[in-house]
């Protein structure tokens, strides 16, 4: 039990398994002869799947943690900006209703009572649009930043819309080149076992036995070792989220100068939501919805009335069960990804989810087996929290809708919201979401995320308390938003004309 | 807006000059772009810098002059108060234009130092060219030829990460705070760190002493201050 942690072999690529080779190889010197070895062996068959993608602004951090260009990046992926989240028509079913959930916190968070003063006196503007300038960015279709500003850095805090596909590639490239990742491309035929258990080694078939102190299991929603080998099963959250499929399509833009959305768009529609990704060359388009409330003929039949263009292709249908296991790090294996558990990707919380686990994992690597079980007990607790927290966020989206239709009324019954988000709402119809109830130190989403979507949603607190309020301060920061809104609407580039520019000259790197 | 046209004996044979400096004249700028060439002069008397070209693809080397937009320190009533001046300032109204391989002189003749009563004539009567415009010409093709280094010299700077982004936070004796931020400079524990394959390299290529100069001019940082110290007394 005291052997030291030095192999570790991760099974499958794509960009779980990529993103956890390179957090790792560059974290703990795979390149070196002192440093980790890093493995990582993925099925030389499995083609690319090129979902568009969402992630969170983490990303940049985790990018720059392993060395990569943004320019890089941007070209290889075929990557844009994110700014955040628009909702339109989850409120009512006539649709023209809308909300940003944007990335930026609010003006003065946390230093005056923003959320009072609006309800008291601006509650005709809509709250985030109030309180951020990050709203109107997205709705002029700008850019987070200049031509001139640094790879990384931000005017606006942003994440990225990707191809998921060409994303693991770019990875593997750098893995390879840069990281010193070993790469086997073959098949898993068996895994041996030592006698406590834990997994010795991998069978190949071409490679042989592929020995490690550390599995990570990257192989999606098989999850080869954590389910399939230890039978760990996944706690299934259909009761709370009833969306298990989707059906995605790619959709040109019409025209090559039409603007590209800096957020994702998300519809509501009668039994779920349609997803809408602008990348530089294409956009991303998904329904994902409950087939216990639709058919997949009416799911696609929607989505054509959505895209509104005659030739659109057949789209790919995926299904799911939403939930996550059990456990995640279990013995000697650790699942990563669509192997430890799949919600809805309403926030765009699969990749933060891997880039956090990743971290974890890298952060508090082991030294030794012995160790190992502490950490992993650690490990379980942070990520079962997490994996709570996504879902009563993501439930958090539909309890407050005014829509009809089963689909909606069944989320809205109080037998399908967790117990814990049930309390909070309580609670935030006499205060509005802060720290104090989010207490972690790395909490999934910030407090701020819990009141843009709150009060996005038209959910009116009441009236009253004897807590002293300063209006004016709050209308100061209003105002510092309204200025900071103007000038960057005048300094800041289109979306399109900043992504063109990258792809042609690139970002520089000061 | 500058308006350059191909400068002629025929059109332009009254034209004259304005050479003295000042801010009516256009003077009124807080740098100006330089080359390698020039720096070992201007770094006696300026901060030599790097700022993102106008439109954010490369860097260029700077010749300081204030700490805001339109702040030139060195403009006197009596001109320019430093013995040299940077050629980029001292070109003005004139540029250079090419048609294929052949470099034309070009002059902005809407610029203020143009005009037919004062200043410096630039042809002689029969339409031969005055000693000025022979001296701006010899000056043109100097700039023409030192810019043309510039692309390799910051080509090298980032190929080693030489170039590091300051933020200089000044103190006047008035008790105000002012910042200058935007600007890039040598990253010097970067190039101390430098093998010498790589040393050799920069130096065969002619970039290693420019460089050092680069870094002897940020001691001018201190007399600029000064200036600027002296303007608002």
């Amino acid at each position: 039990m005291t052997q030291a942690i030095r192999r570790i072999v991760i099974v499958g690529g794509g960009s779980a398994g990529w993103l956890t080779a390179g957090i790792l190889a560059a974290d703990h010197q795979a390149h070196s002869p002192r440093g980790l070895e890093v493995t990582l062996i993925e099925s030389p068959d499995v083609a690319p799947i090129g979902v568009g993608e969402g992630t969170w602004p983490s990303m940049r951090d985790t990018l720059r943690r392993i060395g990569v260009s943004e320019t890089a990046f941007f070209r290889e992926c075929d990557a844009a900006f994110k700014q955040g989240s628009l909702f339109r028509g989850w409120r009512e079913t006539a649709g023209d209703d809308y909300y940003f959930h944007p990335f930026v916190l609010p003006q003065g968070y946390g230093e005056a009572d923003l959320v009072g003063a609006w309800q008291a006196g601006f509650a005709q503007v809509p709250f985030a649009d109030l309180v951020s300038f990050q709203p109107h960015l997205c709705a002029q279709g700008r850019a987070p930043k200049q031509p001139a500003t640094p790879e990384f850095a931000a005017v606006a805090n942003y994440g990225y819309h990707l191809d998921a596909g060409k994303f693991g590639v770019f990875l593997r490239k750098h893995c390879l080149e840069r990281l010193g990742v070993r790469y086997v491309p073959d098949h898993v035929t068996g895994i041996a076992s030592h006698e406590n258990g834990d997994i010795a080694a991998l069978q190949t078939r071409e490679h042989g036995a592929l020995a490690g102190d550390l599995f990570i299991d990257c192989t999606g929603m098989q999850s080869l070792l954590l389910g399939r080998h230890f039978d760990i099963p996944v706690i299934s959250q259909r009761h709370v989220l009833f969306n298990d499929s989707a059906l995605a399509v790619q959709v040109p833009y019409p025209a090559d100068d039409t603007p590209i959305a800096s957020q994702t768009t998300s519809t509501a529609q009668r039994a779920g939501w349609i997803w809408d990704i602008g990348l530089p060359t294409r956009r991303g388009i998904g329904h994902v919805y409950s087939s216990a409330h639709t058919s997949d003929a009416q799911a696609e039949a929607d989505l054509r009335a959505y895209v509104g263009i005659d030739d659109m292709p057949t789209p790919r249908k995926l299904t799911f069960e939403p939930g996550y296991r059990r456990e995640f790090w279990h013995r000697n294996c650790v699942a990563i990804g669509l192997s430890a558990g799949f919600i809805e990707p309403l926030e765009a919380s699969a990749l933060a989810l891997v880039e956090m686990s990743a971290a974890l994992v890298s952060d508090d690597l082991p030294a030794t087996r012995a160790d190992m079980d502490v950490v992993a007990r650690r490990f379980n607790d942070a990520f079962t929290y997490r994996w709570e927290r996504v879902i009563e966020f993501l439930k958090l989206h539909y309890v407050l809708s005014r829509r009809d239709g089963a689909y909606w009324e069944d989320n809205r019954s109080d037998a399908t919201i967790p117990e814990r988000l049930r309390e909070l709402l309580a609670l935030w119809r006499h205060r509005a979401p802060s720290r104090l109830d989010f207490h972690r130190i790395e909490e999934v989403f910030p407090s701020a995320s819990w009141q843009y979507v709150l009060y996005g949603m038209g959910f009116v607190p009441e009236p009253g308390g004897t807590r002293r309020t300063h209006p004016e301060a709050a209308a100061q920061y209003y105002r510092e938003a309204a200025d900071l809104t103007r000038r960057m609407l005048g300094a800041l580039p289109s979306n399109r004309a900043l992504l063109e520019h990258i792809r042609r000259h690139g970002l520089q790197k000061i | 807006m500058p308006n350059p046209v191909l400068l002629n004996n025929v059109q332009h044979k009254d034209l004259r000059v304005l050479t003295e400096r000042s801010a009516a004249l256009g003077d009124d700028v807080m740098f100006a772009l330089t080359f390698p060439a020039e720096f070992r002069t201007l770094q006696a008397h300026y901060p030599i810098v790097f700022r993102k070209s106008d439109d954010a693809t490369s860097f260029e080397p700077v010749a300081l002059f204030g700490f805001e937009q339109g702040e030139n320190l060195f403009l006197k009533y009596a001109g320019w108060d430093a013995p040299e001046v940077p050629l980029l300032v001292e070109r003005q109204p004139f540029l250079i234009g090419r048609d294929g391989d052949e470099l034309l002189v070009h002059i902005d003749v809407d610029h203020p130092r143009v005009g037919t009563h004062e200043g410096e004539p630039l042809f002689l009567e029969y339409g031969g060219i005055t000693p000025y415009l022979e001296r701006i010409n010899s000056l043109l093709l100097t700039i023409h030829q030192g810019l043309q280094t510039v692309p390799g010299f910051i080509g090298a700077l980032l190929e080693h990460d030489l170039l590091e982004s300051f933020v200089f936070d000044i103190e006047l004796d008035d008790g105000s705070q002012n910042r200058l931020a935007g600007f890039y400079t040598i990253h010097e524990e970067r190039l101390a760190a430098l093998d010498g394959a790589a040393l050799g390299r920069l130096h065969r290529s002619g970039y290693l002493q420019p460089i050092y100069m680069v870094i002897a001019s940020m001691s001018q940082f201190r007399a600029l201050i000064a200036r600027k110290n002296a303007a608002r007394r």
